[in-house]
């Protein structure tokens, strides 16, 4: 025993330097696919369009393609909608996830229970589908408005409140469970002695609960934020012709106009847009973890 | 356990490797296997063409139920059907057919069918396809000679669809027969029409691009000069007035489908669709029996589907797809056409049974083409930003 002590001793520092070279390797083996995975489906393909959006149709450098899409009335327009399509879901996906989270949390009745059970269906629910369940649902001619007579309902399908409340209906799942673990986190410790303390309700949410979830609330509005920025398939059935979200004239410049320098111009904006969101995302992550090493 | 996890990093990658490689060269093995596998039990002096074609299922379909009939009435050829979705590269057919041109190979494709736009490409390639004649299909002659003049005998344009104006006769009474008239209807039933966003499916296409050159010459539609877009004016000023007396004062939903779907929802009375769509549609009841098809005059756009045989200097499989194109414009063959498919047949109509040609009467009054190439892209720029922009 003492022996093999003194040998592993003896030995230590070639041991150790080569215990590094292995962690080293494993370390990279082991970033290596995701890195490589990477490489070829996401850095190769955005350096691509990246170049494609300074290029002209006949393969000069350019400009004009960032001319128009800041410069063009219509392309403004659609920038604008699309941020606020994106901002307005978001807000409202996160006050009602937020509030479902909460309830989830201090209430413990069968129907919180039902709740904590069926929030996440329409997880499942494959988007067309959803989406033209939804049309079938609110159109002007839908199950809604002959259960309350035509002409009663609001326009909801090729509108905007169609795409808000499409954009809650898939957003909400995802949301509402990073919200409940993040709830779920705080100790029931805390909460009590913080009643035994005293503490209104008031102060339970905004000196407690709110600072404990909010960091989960802000990595819950980049994924918001992301998603809803670039989709396409409910904005294309549901939003009106004009102004379009960025997806859809994308979609539009790309394969109906043939303009691909333009139609990688919006990708490009699209990409530094949420990269600003990602930036923050990413802040909060490396804050945790300096925190915790 | 360094090591394991090593280990099983490392086979990880390797499974990952190797999947991705093994998918990629899975197909071709596979459908090499077979074709080998099928010659062998065949006769010896079989000969094997292949035929590939694009589309939506309803092809797909088609070619399935002709390809059983050829062989049973030729024997001696074996056709090997290769099908490409819509949407998933039909593209690439046409660029193996132009890249085995250009390095001398065969491209393995003896029959292909494609659009005018393909044909127009195989011949500034240097000409990739066969220019046909009767003596090799002597039913060309059954085909209207001014469709086969089109595309100088380098295809055979064996079926066609175009867009028809579709309405529910319970609610229009006064069904427009002119396209004046339809405008004139639209404006007296605000909100009871509806056409697709031009960009999003041929059916909105259509209606833009004929009431943007019903206001030119007839011979405008063929016209790829670009000056010509400065007398776009006048359509597009009907097409800005229509905007407010539209379907929700200028909703255009996405897709062909899209505004097929709100009439049979009964939200709109009338919109343009593309003829065997609708066909199928009614015959399978998504369509309600009360909707009925039209053409109006000028008629809207369509066009004819193509089938070019592809020079890979095989003369016994050059043979081999003639007969099969000669078997394609059969009454027997155009018949599936027309049944199943609800598509225009390539042949005359008067070979046809006056049954049949009494059931397509409402939407066989022909269609236009246009042929404006690149001048279509810039029609729907300006669609987007003057007319949906309102």
């Amino acid at each position: 025993m003492s022996e093999l002590a003194v040998e592993r001793k003896t030995k230590k520092p070639r041991l150790n330097w080569s215990k590094k070279t292995k962690r080293s390797i494993l370390g990279v083996s082991m970033v290596l696919p995701s890195f490589l995975l990477l490489l070829v489906l996401v850095i190769y393909p955005v350096a691509l369009s990246v170049m494609e959006s300074f290029k002209s149709r006949d393969g000069m450098w350019t400009l004009d393609n960032y001319l128009y899409l800041f410069t063009e009335p219509h392309m403004l327009n659609n920038i604008k909608h699309t941020l606020q399509v994106t901002v307005l879901s978001s807000v409202f996906v996160l006050t009602i996830a937020y509030s479902i989270a909460v309830y989830l949390r201090f209430n413990h009745s069968w129907i919180a229970k039902m709740v904590g059970k069926l929030y996440f269906i329409p997880m499942f629910i494959p988007g067309v589908i959803a989406i033209y369940g939804f049309i079938n649902f609110y159109r002007d001619n839908g199950w809604i408005a002959r259960l309350i007579g035509e002409g009663n309902l609001p326009s909801i399908i090729y509108d905007m409140k169609g795409l808000l409340m499409i954009n809650i209906w898939f957003n909400i799942p995802f949301t509402t469970m990073l919200l409940v673990s993040a709830m779920s986190s705080i100790p029931n410790a805390v909460i009590e002695s913080a009643k035994d303390a005293g503490a209104k309700k008031r102060h339970l949410f905004f000196q407690f609960i709110f600072p404990l979830t909010y960091k989960t609330m802000l990595v819950a509005l980049t994924f918001l934020f992301m998603g809803i920025v670039g989709s396409f398939t409910a904005p294309f059935l549901i939003d009106r012709n004009a102004p379009q979200m960025l997806g859809v004239a994308m979609q539009q410049h790309f394969s109906s106009y043939n303009e691909i320098g333009q139609a990688s111009s919006m990708a490009v904006f699209l990409f530094l847009l949420c990269s600003f969101v990602g930036y923050f995302y990413i802040r909060s992550n490396m804050k945790d973890s300096t925190k915790s090493y | 356990m360094k090591k394991l996890i090593i280990y099983t990093v490392g086979v990880l990658f390797m499974l990952f490797v190797a999947g991705c490689g093994e998918e990629s060269s899975a197909e071709p093995a596979g459908n090499g296997e077979s074709a080998s596998e099928d010659s062998e039990t065949a006769e010896q002096d079989q000969v094997e063409i292949s035929v590939y074609s694009s589309g939506s299922l309803n092809v797909q379909n088609y070619w399935e139920t002709i390809i059983p009939m050829f062989e049973k009435d030729h024997p001696e050829v074996k056709v090997e059907f290769v099908f490409v979705p819509s949407g998933t590269g039909g593209q690439s057919t046409m660029d193996r057919i132009v890249a085995a041109k250009q390095s001398g190979n065969d491209s393995g494709i003896d029959v292909y069918e494609g659009s005018l736009a393909d044909i127009v490409r195989g011949e500034e390639e240097g000409g990739i396809f066969y220019q046909l004649d009767g003596n090799g299909i002597p039913n060309l002659a059954m085909i209207p000679q001014e469709n086969i003049e089109a595309v100088e005998y380098y295809s055979v344009p064996y079926r066609a669809s175009a867009v028809v104006l579709a309405y529910n006769e319970e609610k229009v009474q006064d069904v427009p027969n002119t396209a004046e008239e339809l405008y004139q209807w639209i404006h007296d039933n605000p909100g009871r029409f509806a056409y697709n966003e031009p960009g999003t499916g041929g059916s909105g296409d259509s209606f833009m691009v004929t009431t943007i050159y019903n206001q030119l010459p007839q011979d405008a539609m063929s016209s790829q000069d670009e000056s010509i877009m400065e007398e776009w004016d006048k359509g597009f000023e009907i097409l800005k007035e229509l905007h407010p007396d539209l379907y929700r004062s200028g909703v255009y939903p996405s897709k062909n489908q899209g505004t097929l779907d709100l009439l049979a929802n009964g939200e709109i009375d009338m919109t343009p669709a593309w003829s065997d769509m609708a066909l199928e549609q009614l015959d399978k009841n998504l369509l309600p029996s009360t909707i009925q098809l039209k053409q109006i005059d000028p008629p809207f756009t369509g066009g004819p589907s193509h089938l070019m045989v592809t020079d890979n200097g095989d003369d016994a499989r050059k043979q081999a797809a003639e007969k099969l194109l000669n078997f394609v414009l059969t009454v027997e063959a155009q018949e599936v056409v027309i049944e199943q498919m609800f598509g225009y047949p390539g042949i005359d109509w008067s070979y046809l049974s006056d049954e049949l040609q009494e059931r397509f009467a409402d939407v066989s009054d022909g269609y236009r083409s246009f042929t404006g190439g690149k001048l279509q892209e810039e029609m729907l720029k300006r669609w987007q930003r003057e007319v949906a922009t309102q």
